[in-house]
């Protein structure tokens, strides 16, 4: 088997099960007899109509996730495609509905076991009242997050038993409900309004298929098997209900479901009326296992959507750390575990499932538009396997099915979800707007054509585009004499990016000192007058630039760690520093600083040997790789920016394959007008011949430890010190740190 | 050691794992000329939801490798870095080290107990009986396994701005 297969082994069977698996438990298991007392004989319409709903959704997320078989799913696809704006809106309903819905899922699962065991109807702590069926949800939640925090791959495969156990079982009961069922036991319907707002409630029970999507990247063959699983689970769902639920209403006398006590299990007790005690254990024993899995699938499937938030940074990523013993997502799981907590303490059933329900319409609603935006923008890299049939009249019709079934909701619980709604944006604006840097493919696709589209199309796409691209180069200065070479480069990169300068002045003070003291003391440690001039100084040669500038005093104990930590906490896209003796105090102290640092830097780094500020001709040596990409970058904006002349090094054993790699790789980086040297021989001596004739040398780190190596005086390359002229030094970021995660 | 040392996988499962184990490993890898093959299995369910998104644990995966190229890099160790996807972590490990005809596997038992050997399958016992090639246990540093390398959330050192407006709160911790 390939890679591939060995990473992507969900099976058309398991991909179904999921889906079938999260529905199943809530629409059989414990709605059947809200829905039948509500909606009388319409119940089985309750139930088609929602499915119909369902499956209008389910061929768009079909699509959408042969197009984009990415972990997370629908959250994935509505930030695609309609930006972060409504990214964070479907990623906080996807998973705050997930957690309502696994709340809902273990109240029917505290009413097995309170039918099973047989308990008091509710236990007193103190002054605290719970009812025995919360006790025991409160339980098994807090039994399922620990198990999925701790990761049993088991429960997995668990999951296909269980369901295929269940259909089994369903099938059975309808066969026995079909033998006995009358006509004349069907209770009198209540007409279309309870009918739809029934629809709203028992909606929970179609939540399964999109999480499906969630989990599509691991899915075997996704463009075939995807689809199926996804369509096949709701029109499986939607029979398994009708029948279950004509089963239930034709086959006992009407009014025997309004009969029951409170505790007592509807289809449990039309299955012992039925079928005997066995029939009753067995429903009993099947809602027991559907109730569990479907909040174990809800579980794992939050963790899906908060990892694909994370890595857009809508949340963050610090969320999704890997347990490094249990390899899970433990504080994505934790924290969606505490959510289904607080829930459970909180709801009733009604309550929790119309919040799942009315979250997820949400969702759909936008999974519809999202389709629609896809195909009409048609970027190219948009590739569906599967397609919607009737475009567009399919998706049209399920994003108004979607959103029209919201109105038909308790009001108290469409206030509440406009409050998250509402939520969700203030937190786009609040927190993720300033560090999400994705844009979604609709505002790409206004913008680009600002000129044919109507001006508030315009504006309001602007308006709400992410800026977690502010591009913001962190300098720190200590020494008044490199500060003006410094910032000038610096302002080079940010002008390049549309970016920021962040001027640092760095403020030594001895280790005894505390840096709280120091900050209320802080003339005793550097001359006042001088800080204040420097930062001046670097605002002024910044400004004249054009590039916004701002400036803080950050006191430091270990220079080089605090210098990082700053950079850090300022956000930086880029650090630029000098180096030498007396840039940043003694660097023999830094060594622990660096350590930490050298694994992962979250920032690409650039360090200037100043020996004067002269762009003129600027000499760039590569070999191709991620770091000279970076030092290419540096070229194009001294070049842009002071209009020097690049020359480009390469040395290879033939002149000739060494001009042609030149060429091409000038070409791919917007380079094509710099020179091109193409040297055979020794690496360091073609690097100092060419930098004679140069005023600037920029040199990308061949290897990871850059900063390392300068740092403990260990650097490879020599030639950097025999050189005359000033010397750029480029190291590329590395995915994330320790520090990003933990601040996220 | 010798040839034992001329190609060994080193099973990583975490970057404080990582760590350990380049620590303990690389010099004698180094002094014996040879070369290591990193290896981070991924457990797989076998056709059913796993603990966390395959991308997810590719991310995971690559921050392991950095701390082992990294400490390759400064021991002057030749490294190659797979992530194996197996139902079965020692098979996994098996599978990579028959791929790239390891000499040896080397690692570092990371501090366990029962308990969690019992949640977590005990990989240490699982890599000795399984073995169809040399199999080398070392000790870890000096320092007990650091294996959370995000439990101390060390307090924003950095003060910013000296803000006319903070209040005067001095702290003379500093009277020695």
């Amino acid at each position: 088997m390939s890679e591939d297969d060995l990473a992507k082994d969900l099976g058309p069977l398991a991909a179904l099960t999921i889906g079938v698996g999260t529905m199943i438990g809530a629409g059989i298991f414990v709605l059947p007899r809200q829905a039948i007392t509500e909606a009388g004989s319409f119940a089985v319409v309750s139930f088609l109509l929602g499915g119909g709903i369902a499956l209008l959704t389910a061929l768009s997320a079909s699509e959408l996730g042969t197009a984009m078989p990415r972990s997370g799913g629908a959250y994935y696809y509505v930030n695609h495609a309609l930006g972060p704006l409504f990214g964070s809106i479907a990623g906080w309903a996807n998973w705050l509905g997930l957690a309502f819905a696994s709340a809902f899922y273990m109240f029917g699962f505290g009413q097995y076991i309170g039918n099973i065991v047989g308990m008091p109807d509710a236990f007193v702590f103190g002054p605290v009242v719970v009812s025995s069926v919360k006790l025991v949800a409160l339980a098994g939640a807090a039994l399922f997050v620990a198990v999925n925090y701790v990761g049993a791959k088991e429960t997995g495969r668990l999951q296909n038993v269980i369901v295929v156990l269940l259909v089994a079982i369903l099938a059975v009961f309808t066969t026995f409900g079909a033998l006995n069922a009358e006509t004349a036991n069907l209770p009198a319907s209540k007409g279309f309004g309870p009918m739809l707002t029934t629809t709203g409630i028992i909606f929970v029970s179609y939540l399964g298929f999109v999480q499906i999507t969630s989990v599509a990247e691991e899915i075997k063959d996704p463009g075939r098997n995807l689809p199926r699983a996804v369509i096949g689970s709701v029109l499986l769902v939607t029979v398994i209900y009708a029948f279950v639920l004509v089963a239930m209403s034709a086959a006992v006398d009407p009014g025997f479901i309004a009969s029951l006590g409170d505790d007592q299990i509807a289809v449990v007790e039309v299955a012992a009326l039925l079928m005997g005690p066995i029939g009753a254990a067995a429903l009993l024993f099947g809602g027991l296992l559907a109730t569990a899995s479907s909040a174990n699938a809800s579980i794992l499937a939050s963790s899906r959507i908060n990892f694909a938030m994370g890595r857009d940074n809508i949340v963050t990523p610090s969320l999704n750390e890997i347990h490094p013993r249990f390899s899970t997502p433990y504080r994505s799981i934790a924290v969606t575990g505490l959510l289904i907590l607080a829930f459970i303490a909180a709801g009733t059933v009604e309550a929790l499932a119309t919040m799942g329900s009315v979250l997820h319409l949400i969702i759909y609603g936008l999974l519809n538009v999202a389709l629609i935006v896809m195909r009409e923008a048609d970027p190219a890299d948009y590739d569906p396997d599967f397609e919607v049939p009737l475009y567009p009249f399919t998706p049209i019709l399920g994003m108004l099915t979607s959103f029209a079934l919201i109105a038909f909701i308790s009001e108290t619980i469409i206030a509440l979800s406009v409050a998250l709604v509402a939520g969700a944006v203030l937190w786009y604006f609040l927190y993720a707007r300033s560090r999400t840097g994705k844009q979604g493919i609709l505002g790409q696709y206004v913008l680009s054509r600002a000129d044919e589209m109507p001006d508030a199309a315009v504006s309001a796409a602007s308006g709400v585009q992410p800026d977690g691209g502010d591009y913001r180069v962190v300098v720190p200065l200590a020494n008044p004499e490199t500060e003006k070479d410094l910032i000038s480069l610096g302002a080079a990169a940010a002008k390049a990016n549309g970016g920021r300068v962040v001027a640092l002045h760095i403020v030594q003070v001895p280790d005894q000192t505390s840096l709280a003291y120091a900050r209320d003391h802080l003339e005793q440690f550097t001359d006042a007058a001088e800080s204040e001039q420097l930062l001046t100084d670097a605002k002024a040669d910044a400004e004249d630039f054009g590039v916004p500038v701002e400036t803080h005093t950050v006191l430091s104990h270990r220079s080089f760690e605090e210098v990082f930590d700053a950079a850090e906490s300022h956000d930086a896209d880029v650090l630029v520093m000098g180096w030498g003796e007396d840039s940043h105090g003694s660097p023999g102290r830094a060594e622990s600083a660096v350590d930490e640092v050298a694994g992962d830097l979250p920032y690409d780094v650039l360090v200037m040997k100043d020996r004067g500020f002269d762009p003129s001709r600027v000499v760039l040596p590569t070999a191709g790789g991620p770091d000279t990409d970076l030092g290419a970058a540096v070229a194009r904006y001294l070049r842009d920016q002071f209009g020097s002349e690049v020359t480009l090094l390469h040395v290879a054993d033939d002149p000739d394959e060494g001009e042609a790699f030149l060429e091409e790789w000038a070409a791919a980086r917007d380079l094509e007008d710099a020179e091109t040297r193409v040297e055979t021989g020794d690496v360091e001596a073609a690097i100092a011949a060419a930098a004679e004739d140069a005023t600037m040398l920029v040199v990308g780190a061949t290897e990871r430890g850059l900063l390392r190596r300068l740092v403990t005086g260990s650097l490879v390359l020599d030639v950097v010190d025999k050189v005359d002229c000033s010397v750029v030094l480029a190291e590329k970021e590395r995915s994330k740190s320790v520090l990003e995660r933990l601040f996220g | 050691m010798g040839d034992l040392l001329e190609r060994v996988v080193l099973p990583v499962a975490s970057e404080g794992d990582a760590r350990d184990t380049c620590e303990a490993v690389l010099p004698y890898v180094a002094d014996a000329g040879g070369e290591v093959v990193a290896v981070h299995v991924v457990e797989k369910a076998g056709g059913a939801i796993d603990k966390a998104g395959v991308e997810q644990r590719e991310e995971y995966a690559a921050d392991v490798f950095a701390v082992v190229t990294d400490a390759c890099d400064d021991a002057g160790v030749p490294c190659e870095t797979e992530v194996v996807f197996a139902t079965d972590i020692a098979d996994g490990v098996f599978d990579a080290a028959r791929d790239h005809d390891a000499s040896a596997v080397a690692f570092t038992p990371r501090e366990s107990s029962r308990w969690l050997d019992l949640l977590t399958g005990d990989d240490t016992r699982n890599l000795v009986k399984r073995a169809d090639r040399p199999v080398l246990a070392f000790p870890a540093g000096d320092e007990p396994g650091d294996d959370d390398d995000d439990d101390e959330d060390g307090a924003d050192p950095t003060a910013s701005a000296v803000a006319a407006d903070d209040p005067p709160t001095v702290e003379d911790d500093d009277d020695e």
